[in-house]
């Protein structure tokens, strides 16, 4: 008789087929991953890090990064009080056209960005159908901050809604309920019951819609126009530089979204652990009863 | 206070959950509303709660209407099936809730509110838990906090919805127990929702059998079991064996046993009778049911024993557990059943 533990048949696999699938995975991940994130650090610091720092502080970068920063500071806010508002209504009421507002909300997942900018023209750009009125009130949005902020709204306008929905569904609305009984008013109910309730899952939809409006490039390349030192944000500002041959400035601005996703992965983990930390800490407690 | 409910219906789309109900709760008492899963009792008491609110009907609170007063204004306490306790608060926190949300003009100071909530905590024995999160709480410590919280607010009615639905039977007996005594102490008026026959009869001063969005019967526990109104109260009380009989001159006859059946018309009668009301013979009497011993189950001080009558149908008799092993009843003995007590009921299906 065998004394060898007997494992499950379902995932018994020769050693040979593990080290084949992991090995390909590994790799994968190091060609597409790992060598380009380490290659955007090395052609950024190619030439020394005088020429590096000088190419972020070249007046059109730091325009870049400011306009970048000021898109995210707008757009991320309104979303976020959007996307609680919608999770809100989703989840915990019953209302007619509610899986309507659920296939809306994910339209900008299935959308090519390129394709929400150019609506943007449509709409706002000097042939557009609110184009002459816009131009008779001197309003600009297409080629301007405005029309910036805007494509960056539709592409980020799912993150926070999609992660706090099944949330807030699986907790439900009793907490809710009791709070009303007790007396609370909806706003109370708000910030005292359900904020603190979700607050991981809101944090971890706004970093995913930060990185993802810090680093859009499609739907702001069709409405921004590329104005120097004006309406370049810092993905457009990449390319630019790249296509003048200008490598050492092109890498230095790309190592700062680089960085930038380097950051978001930590807090994202950060967050992810904190939540689990959490919950985990609850179930052992109630296990230990 | 009491409760005044008038006419309350209540549609959902096709779904009638509520039709018509009436009743009255009177000041201080402890109310049950008892019915099968479905039968429109939880959606009652939302209803009174005002996490519901009727198409039709009205609601008195102590002969004020509040039919349309909003869940805040209602000053009730409710008690939810799954706790409900906010997580992320502490239990002190989840009960010093409701006084905390209060406006500023009738909110306690902080050492108010301390020394109510920690009073509270002692009425339910659990001060020392203040400071544990509700995932930290066994099920019947959460449920018993669940109603710290509701009571902290001096709700003028306390409402639970299936209070102790979540909990094991052990623990739901020793709740409900105490549920009673804190009760006759706080006597503050209470309806609770249960589908637990045993749980109503044993902590209910009256009792509202529903069925189908109708209320069936209203009475104390010993109405409700002794005088049931319908089939369906019997049923639904306890197990029963059913006979089919005729009623004759207010009579109806079954094993060679009379029944009163005042007030019925000469007709098909259904003739309940609960399995601890028949006796077993060796002997014969007249009209008496034969029938032979089949399964024999032991429930503890119970015997329970399937005879099988003549005509393939099966009847269940409960014994005492020494009045079993005194008769020295066996497995495919012939008996004979004489029932002592049963309730006749007019069969319409004929």
């Amino acid at each position: 008789m065998s004394t060898k533990p007997r494992r499950s048949g379902i995932t018994d696999e020769t050693p040979w087929v593990k080290w084949l699938l992991t090995g390909t995975a590994l790799t994968f991940i190091g060609l597409f991953l790992l060598v380009p994130l380490v290659s955007v650090f090395a052609e950024a610091l190619n030439k020394g890090w005088e020429l590096y720092l000088a190419a972020l502080v070249d007046d059109d970068a730091l325009s870049a990064i400011k306009l970048t920063l000021v898109t995210a500071a707008i757009a991320i806010p309104l979303n976020l009080t959007f996307g609680v508002a919608a999770a809100w209504a989703i989840a915990k009421f019953d209302f007619k056209g509610k899986s309507l507002l659920v296939t809306l909300i994910d339209l900008p997942f299935s959308v090519s960005p390129v394709v929400a900018g150019l609506v943007y023209v449509l709409l706002f750009g000097s042939h557009g159908w609110f184009g002459p009125w816009l131009e008779e009130n001197d309003i600009k949005i297409i080629f301007a901050v405005p029309g910036i902020v805007l494509a960056t709204l539709f592409v980020t306008f799912p993150f926070v809604a999609r992660e706090l929905i099944p949330l807030m569904e699986a907790q439900g609305s009793d907490e809710e309920q009791a709070a009303m009984v007790l007396g609370a008013s909806g706003w109370q109910t708000f910030w005292r019951v359900t904020l603190p309730n979700i607050k991981w899952g809101l944090l971890y939809g706004v970093i995913l819609a930060n990185a993802r409006a810090m680093g859009e490039f499609g739907a702001v390349s069709v409405v921004s126009g590329h104005i120097r030192g004006m309406t370049n944000t810092i993905p457009l500002h990449v390319e630019i530089l790249y296509n003048e041959y200008n490598f050492v400035g092109a890498f230095a601005c790309a190592s700062i979204l680089a960085l930038l996703a380097l950051v978001t992965l930590a807090l994202k983990s950060w967050v992810e652990w904190k939540a689990e930390r959490d919950t985990e800490a609850a179930r052992a407690a109630a296990n230990a009863e | 206070m009491s409760i005044e409910i008038k006419g309350i219906t209540k549609q959902f789309g096709a779904f009638k959950a509520l039709n018509d109900i009436n009743l009255e709760v009177k000041s201080g008492e402890l109310l049950a509303l008892l019915g099968p899963s479905g039968c429109g009792k939880t959606t009652l008491l939302r209803v009174i709660a005002g996490l519901e609110t009727a198409d039709a009907g009205q609601i008195l609170f102590h002969g004020s209407d509040a039919t349309n007063a909003h869940v805040r204004e209602r000053q009730v306490g409710f008690v939810f099936q799954h706790y409900a306790l906010f997580r992320h608060m502490t239990v002190f926190e989840n009960v010093a809730f409701g006084l905390r949300v209060r406006p500023k003009k009738t909110r306690p100071s902080e050492a108010e509110i301390k020394r109510r909530v920690h009073q509270l905590l002692e009425l339910v024995q659990l001060d020392w838990l203040a400071d544990r999160y509700p995932a930290q709480l066994s099920g019947g410590q959460r449920q018993r906090i669940a109603l710290a919280r509701a009571l902290a607010v001096e709700p003028k009615v306390l409402l639970l919805d299936e209070p102790f639905g979540a909990l094991d039977t052990q623990v739901r007996k020793e709740l409900r127990r105490w549920l009673r005594r804190l009760h006759d102490e706080v006597h503050v008026t209470s309806v609770f929702v249960t589908h637990d026959q045993e749980e109503a009869l044993e902590v209910a001063d009256r009792i509202v059998v529903m069925n189908k969005g109708q209320v069936e019967q209203i009475g104390t526990p010993e109405q409700v079991y002794d005088q049931p109104a319908s089939p369906f109260v019997y049923q639904f009380l306890g197990d029963v064996n059913l006979f089919h009989s005729r009623v004759h001159e207010g009579w109806a006859e079954v094993a060679g046993q009379r029944f009163a059946a005042p007030g019925q018309s000469d007709a098909g009668a259904l003739v309940y009778v609960r399995p601890h009301e028949i006796d077993l013979s060796r002997e014969s009497t007249e009209g008496a049911i034969a029938g032979q011993i089949g399964h024999v189950r032991l429930l503890g001080a119970t015997v329970r024993l399937e005879v099988q009558t003549a005509d393939h149908e099966t009847v269940e008799v409960e014994l005492v557990r020494e009045h079993y092993q005194r008769g020295q009843w066996q497995v495919g003995e012939r008996v004979y059943l004489v029932p002592r007590n049963a309730q006749v009921y007019a069969d319409y299906s004929i």
